[in-house]
């Protein structure tokens, strides 16, 4: 999925003809300004769960906020712009915006209270050709929760459900 | 009816069904699984597989008390492992030397109570270690593309001259047959088969053919395996032989479109979806109320989905009932027989109505004006409400388990699955890392020396 800009401004007698091409992870919910590849137009686009809301409207004299990240010309060709180039195109980072980066949530109590095991970074396991100890004793190998569930029980809200 | 006993009031009731309540109570006493025998005691199984289809089928025979030993990839694992919803979900580690990669909940349910091996059996150097293993096994479930494991020579022509008791299960897509290389996910068989065009609503409603959000081809077709699997083993008290069973995933989608196929071929019919409705019945169907029970929630599943509710009242009594609760003298007038308020346009009128009726009010109202009525209502419920079902609770069908391993877990699917008085399913594990039981398999049961075990896991073939 993945929406595009195709500029039809008239550049030098001649339409610019230049698809645009915004790629989910930076417009999939995005308002803002982007520019044309080729011509340097800038757009102005709103875009809802990767649908085009608004736009892509011509804002002279503005600055961009953001770089498509390719861009063709399929009817010249297929002449392109690969990611990256300056001023036209957005370096492809391979990475989606920062708040698709979340940090991995270690949970360590259930919903009701009582400890969960198998987050990591784990201890050093002593078995052999991968061979795993299957007991993760709570207060030998994770103390400090064990002291939270300590503290919990005598708090006397463990509930059972 | 004739002879029958019926309660004359809630207390009458009460004391009719005590005895069988307490009868049965006793008989199941949940929680207490532990304390009995296990039906499958003495079967050891071989799994070859991964995703959920054929892992399902293998931990069918593990919840029973078969011993299940699934044999993975070293270093990896399962592909399942490496799944979990929305990619958020994990329990570290995968292998223990993989300490900040973990298996997501993906994986659970259909590997319950496995002993976890690893071994690169493709390899020539490991297969007389494999053949060892069917030496002492009862059978194997695998899920390779057809052939391959012919290719390897472990497949049943080779293993039932090594074990001819040897009960051999291929699972995968298509099976033999003009698309017998086809590779299959639960997705392709939903589409491939008939089931996914006849679930979601009518076009008109402005539905799409639907996909189940849960894998329900790849459950319900390692379950048809487990099936085929007891029936094996029966026959082979009997015998004294094994079996080679081969089950084509995309056919479990066609077992599931009900009448579709007879009725194209009598009538040349091409079934229709009908989604939350009935081509059968009517009224029998699930409708949108105007008001959630949860208005003020955060997650969506409560604050906007929380106004479903799935009504019964197909028979002629209970429409006439269902008509006089919602004031509607003419509808009842117009659609007096089931056969008449069957016919499609006849239901579109009916529930237009209902939802009509139910625009102003609460799921949990509707359902209880319905109930109260004699009528079959249920609010459509949650996974969180099935948590808190006090139902689910008593029969022990979601219950929580201190896993040795990754502590407090809920679970629902082991206990879900028909209860046994004398024998019943547990859950003693949820799962362990790859490889966990390297060392009890291939020191402990095949005789290996340690050294030579060290030897193997240095190498990966193990």
């Amino acid at each position: 999925m993945c929406d595009i800009i195709w500029c039809k401004k008239p550049v030098g007698g001649k339409t610019c003809n230049t698809v645009n091409y915004l790629d989910p992870y930076c417009f999939w919910n995005w308002e803002g300004k982007v520019n044309c590849a080729e011509c340097g137009t800038v757009y102005y686009i709103h875009m809802i769960q990767g649908f085009m809301y608004k736009g892509p409207e011509e804002k002279p004299g503005e600055k961009p906020d953001l770089s498509p990240l390719y861009a063709d010309k399929p009817l010249e060709g297929y002449r392109a712009y690969l990611p990256g180039i300056s001023g036209r195109t957005r370096p492809y980072q391979c990475l989606p915006r920062h708040i698709y980066l979340g940090k991995a949530d270690m949970v360590k109590f259930s919903i009701r209270g009582r400890p969960t095991r198998g987050w990591r970074p784990q201890p050093p396991s002593a078995g052999i050709a991968g061979q795993f100890p299957y007991k993760w004793d709570i207060q030998a190998l994770s103390p400090e929760v064990y002291e939270e569930y300590k503290k919990k029980l005598l708090s006397g809200k463990l509930k059972d459900w | 009816m004739a002879g029958e006993i019926r309660p004359k009031s809630k207390e009458e009731l009460e004391e009719m069904k005590a005895p069988y309540e307490e009868y049965c109570r006793k008989a199941f006493d949940p929680g207490n699984e532990c304390s009995k025998p296990v039906s499958l005691n003495g079967i050891r199984w071989l799994s070859c597989t991964m995703y959920i289809f054929t892992p399902h089928s293998a931990g069918n025979l593990a919840e029973l008390g078969a011993e299940v030993i699934k044999i993975e990839i070293p270093r990896m694992g399962d592909a399942m492992r490496h799944t979990s919803p929305f990619n958020e979900a994990y329990l570290y580690p995968l292998h223990d030397t993989r300490p900040m990669t973990g298996t997501g909940f993906g994986f659970m349910n259909a590997n319950f109570n496995k002993y976890y091996l690893s071994m690169d059996y493709h390899i020539p150097e490991m297969r007389d270690v494999f053949y060892n293993l069917v030496r002492q096994s009862d059978g194997l479930t695998e899920l390779y593309r057809p052939g391959t494991f012919d290719r390897w020579k472990m497949s049943y022509r080779t293993l039932q001259e090594i074990n001819p008791r040897f009960i051999y299960v291929w699972g995968g897509g298509f099976g033999y047959g003009p698309k017998v290389f086809g590779g299959s996910y639960d997705i392709l068989a939903q589409a491939h088969a008939g089931f996914a065009s006849i679930t979601g609503m009518h076009d008109f409603m402005g539905g799409h053919c639907t996909k189940s959000s849960n894998w329900v081809m790849d459950w319900g077709s390692g379950t048809l395996i487990a099936y085929g699997v007891l029936a094996a083993l029966h026959w082979r008290r009997k015998t004294g032989l094994g079996t080679m069973i081969e089950f084509s995933q995309v056919q479990t989608s066609t077992r599931f479109t009900e009448y579709a196929v007879p009725l194209y071929g009598r009538f040349g019919i091409v079934r229709q979806r009908w989604g939350n409705w009935d081509t059968q019945l009517c009224v029998h169907g699930m409708i949108l109320c105007g008001k959630s029970d949860f208005p003020d929630a955060e997650n969506p599943q409560d604050k906007h989905d929380a106004r479903y509710v799935m009504v019964s009242a197909f028979q002629d009594a209970d429409f006439k009932e269902l008509c006089s609760v919602i004031r509607s003298k003419e509808l009842y007038e117009k659609y007096r027989v089931c056969k008449d308020r069957v016919e499609a346009m006849a239901q579109v009128d009916i529930y237009t109505a209902l939802e009509k009726w139910a625009a102003d009010k609460s799921r949990s109202a509707v359902a209880k004006v319905l109930t109260d009525a004699g009528i079959l209502a249920s609010p459509v419920m949650n996974d969180r409400e099935v948590y808190e079902s006090e139902h689910y609770r008593q029969r022990g069908t979601v219950r929580w388990l201190d896993d040795p391993l990754f502590g407090d877990v809920l679970l629902q699917a082991g206990y879900s699955a028909g209860m046994l008085s004398k024998t019943p399913r547990r859950v003693n594990w949820i799962w362990r890392p790859v490889g966990a039981d390297n060392l009890t398999i291939y020191r402990d049961l095949l005789g290996y020396p340690t050294s030579k075990i060290e030897e193997w896991y240095a190498k990966a073939w193990i």
